[in-house]
């Protein structure tokens, strides 16, 4: 649903190592046991790639001259690769020549270690590289998360959305997207201040990440409005949660700030099965919907079905 | 390289290790398994095999120091150095390799 800690990288990082050599297992095992990473140790570059799609590992420290695959191979193809390239690779290498050096930092390296190493060197080298991921990710997540709500933010639903509906399209799954928008906000920040409108969207916010499961992903799409993407769920299972959300804001008590409820109206487009209307028509047609519970009257939530034996209509509210 | 005569050749050679908790256990398994590795780097010779040969002098050379035997680390070192200069001729470096193996046969835990 929202932002978790695990996604901020609180977790013990794991190292993956690939070295051809064991003793270089060996020696990092027992030199790396105090810090504060998993390790885990891979032979060749053939299992070590296939180890690091599988781990995703926070870091790892490559060898460069193996039998087989060689670690330049390893990073070209980790680099090649979107779910992998983000992944800092440290060369660790008997091979001293600047070309080498360069090669691999061009490679996409953020380190290099010559062998044979010094062990205290390594550690703090490895300490460093972990550090500056840690902080890359959590820019990286900031930069996707709503200041004010600490919802996702709309270029995180922008991303997300592209990707569900890509994801849902291929594996013919449910899918769902509700658009909610909350009534005459204008008159809130009017008549009691902004600051009480921003304690509103915060209400909401947290009504959502109550209500939301943890697949779902909310989102402030901006200014009053907000988004939540449900995959695997079916439009009727969509509708019913903002229902949820609507009957628990309109139920809420504001204190000492407005005296009249909040109420928040919701536009739901969902599918069922295969579907292959495009991102932007999906978004349309949510936004349709919550333009009929805005003219019903508000406070209430519309659904169509998307794509399938075309548009079936159900409202709550 | 070390100062031979530093290390007359009954002398022990000691892990620089050997009192560190964290690495005595796999100081007590390169040192087990030390003859075995010069066992192969014999063989190598025997059978003129000089790409074995220079792998294994080449994985020596970044192992042993790491377990504390700096000096094996660097005759080994000296071996693949010999190796690349001698045109693939293992008797130009018999003597590199007669030194390797003397100072292995010094090595003890502690």
């Amino acid at each position: 649903m929202t932002v978790d800690a695990e996604q901020l990288g609180e977790h013990v990082p794991i190292v993956l190592v690939i070295d051809d050599c064991e003793d270089v297992h060996r020696l990092l095992t027992a030199r790396l046991r105090n810090e504060a990473m998993e390790l885990v140790c891979e032979i060749s570059g053939e299992v070590g790639l296939e180890r690091i799609h599988q781990l995703q590992p926070s870091l790892v420290v490559l060898d460069l001259e193996m039998p087989g695959m060689d670690g330049f191979e390893v990073l070209r193809r980790m680099k090649d690769d979107i779910s992998t390239s983000d992944i800092p690779v440290v060369v660790l290498s008997g091979m001293q020549s600047p070309n080498d050096k360069v090669t691999a930092f061009d490679l996409g390296a953020v380190d290099y270690i010559t062998k044979p190493f010094d062990l205290m060197e390594l550690r703090v080298r490895l300490r460093a590289a972990l550090k500056m991921r840690h902080l890359i990710q959590m820019l990286a997540q900031r930069a996707q998360i709503d200041g004010l709500t600490g919802l996702w933010n709309r270029a995180h639903f922008d991303e997300r959305w592209s990707e569900e509906v890509k994801r849902a399209e291929r594996s013919g799954s449910p899918l769902s997207l509700a658009v909610f928008d909350l009534d005459h906000f204008k008159q809130v920040n009017d008549t009691y201040g902004h600051p009480a409108g921003d304690a509103v969207l915060q209400g909401v916010a947290r009504l959502l990440q109550q209500v939301a499961r943890q697949a779902d992903v909310a989102c402030r799409y901006g200014g009053e409005e907000f988004v939540v993407i449900m995959p695997d769920t079916p439009p009727e299972q969509a509708l019913n949660l903002c229902e949820r959300v609507r009957v628990a804001l309109s139920d809420t008590d504001w204190p000492g700030k407005p005296s009249r409820e909040v109420t928040i109206s919701a536009g739901v487009a969902g599918s069922n099965g295969p579907t292959s209307t495009g991102r932007d028509e999906w978004i349309e047609i949510a936004d349709k919907n919550l333009y009929r519970a805005k003219s019903q009257g508000r406070n209430r939530a519309c659904m169509t079905h998307v794509g399938g034996a075309g548009p079936r209509l159900a409202d709550a509210g | 390289m070390r100062d031979e005569q530093e290390h007359p050749a009954d002398e022990p050679l000691v892990s620089e290790f050997a009192s560190d908790p964290d690495m005595i256990e796999i100081v007590e398994y390169f040192v087990e398994e030390l003859p075995k590795r010069v066992q192969a780097i014999r063989s190598a010779v025997t059978d003129s095999d000089v790409q074995s040969l220079r792998t294994l002098a080449h994985q020596l050379k970044g192992a042993a120091p790491g377990y504390g035997f700096a000096a094996i680390g660097d005759a080994a070192g000296v071996l693949e150095a010999s190796l690349r200069v001698s045109d693939g001729s293992i008797e130009g470096v018999m003597g590199q390799v007669e030194d390797l193996a003397s100072l292995c046969q010094r090595v003890r835990v502690r």
